[in-house]
């Protein structure tokens, strides 16, 4: 079984902190989004992985990953190019799969329980493919899955008007080696792609069982700087959070805090976990850091109250304001304008920013 | 849909035809990789069908 990890596309929703990099990397509990699927796939047994990458982030996400033997995986690049779809991007990966199965991994999204139920179900049957799925309350907005007993798909429908159940096709798949040959008999969508779903439901038509498996843990697509903040929540609920850093005697620390050997908390700043500060940060008197928020790398933070929120990192933030439900990019500055005149807020904001003052 | 790919001899990195038919002539994508790719590494009867559907592999 090898994998095939896609980290193409653009990342627009998630503007503009994509702007300079692809959504993949993005942080959730200090850690790309990608890492968490790397993890996925090898607690699964899948060590030969295959990385799409499309036109954006290359060159970063090569860096990240390197050959994979920092992960304990072997790494294999493959380049899309021009985003033509799932179906397309798994079928510029057949000369690296060669006879085997796969299983196929979306880069942006982030579950709980892993993938090694699915992985396993489909290898003890005689399937085409297996899909994982979860139950959702609006499945009118998703692809849905109709299942028998035994949990073998029957029917797949795109965003249905009257949904047959609530199983929404999540972005984990597992094929095998047959759906190369059904990829090369597909024709491009309404909207010029190759899609996932016409590979699944041709599988089906050719006579080939669909295998399922229901995800019961949380997932999340992590498209959007909401779903980014409500992942690192939900990781943060759940990890191990280990307090290796120094605190200082007159700091206050309650709860959870996975504090980096490198990073300070200072007299007079307050933290309540579970929150997760990286290395060279410091935290100095007067912060007040509140649950579910993570403090990326080389960062400083003075005087601000911050909760459930994500930095990025290389950040300074020193101002007496309130920062709650926030996403910051890399490098970003936050000042204070109390004692400037003329009075108002002084702002640099980037393309496709979101502001609420 | 037919797809055409082209694996890099020096480090393994794997590059749609697209990409190459894009470029004609480009510096392999694979990190620290100084190969050269060329649309012409593709064999003469993946050019000729990638040419013919080109419309195919645009977005």
């Amino acid at each position: 079984m090898k994998g095939v990890l896609l980290s193409g596309g653009t990342g627009s929703r998630l503007r503009p902190i994509t702007h300079t990099g692809p959504k993949q990397l993005v942080p959730v509990a200090n850690k790309p989004v990608l890492e968490y699927a790397i993890e996925d796939l090898k607690d699964a047994g899948v060590t030969e992985i295959g990385v799409i990458l499309g036109h954006k982030g290359r060159e970063e996400i090569q860096e990240l990953l390197g050959d994979g033997s920092d992960y304990g995986v072997e790494i294999t690049y493959i380049v899309q190019g021009n985003p033509l779809g799932l179906a397309h991007a798994a079928g510029c990966a057949r000369d690296f799969v060669g006879d085997d199965d796969f299983v196929m991994y979306l880069g942006d999204n982030i579950l709980k329980q892993g993938i090694a139920e699915l992985v396993e179900s489909f290898e003890r049957g005689d399937y085409g493919a297996g899909i994982a799925l979860q139950e959702v309350d609006n499945p009118q907005q998703f692809g849905i899955a109709d299942v028998d007993d035994d949990g073998t798909v029957t029917q797949l429908i795109e965003k249905p008007d009257e949904p047959p159940t609530n199983l929404a096709l999540i972005g984990i798949y597992v094929f095998s080696n047959e759906v190369f040959d059904v990829i090369e008999r597909l024709e491009p969508s309404w909207r010029g792609e190759l899609e996932i779903t016409d590979a699944i439901q041709t599988l089906l038509e050719d006579g080939h069982d669909i295998d399922s498996h229901v995800v019961r843990g949380w997932w999340k697509d992590t498209g959007k700087p909401e779903d980014i903040l409500e992942a690192n929540r939900l990781v943060l609920e759940d990890d191990h959070l280990e307090r290796n850093g120094r605190v200082a005697p007159d700091a206050t620390v309650d709860g959870r805090v996975d504090l980096h050997e490198t990073a300070t908390i200072e007299d007079g700043a307050v933290v309540r976990g579970p929150v997760s500060i990286s290395e060279n940060t410091v935290i100095e008197s007067g912060t007040y850091v509140g649950p579910y928020t993570s403090i990326g790398p080389d960062s400083t933070l003075k005087g601000v109250h911050i909760e459930n929120s994500v930095v990025i990192g290389d950040t300074t933030i020193r101002t007496n304001g309130k920062i709650v439900d926030s996403l910051l990019g890399r490098g970003a500055n936050v000042g204070r304008a109390d004692d400037e005149l003329p009075e108002g807020r002084r702002l640099v904001v980037g393309e496709n920013s979101q502001l609420k003052l | 849909m037919r797809i055409i790919t082209h694996t890099c001899t020096e480090c393994g990195t794997v590059v749609s035809a697209n990409e190459l038919e894009g470029n004609r002539v480009m510096k392999c994508p694979g990190l620290d990789c100084a190969n050269v790719l060329r649309f012409a590494d593709l064999p003469q009867e993946d050019r000729q069908f990638f040419l013919e559907h080109a419309e195919q592999y645009e977005l």
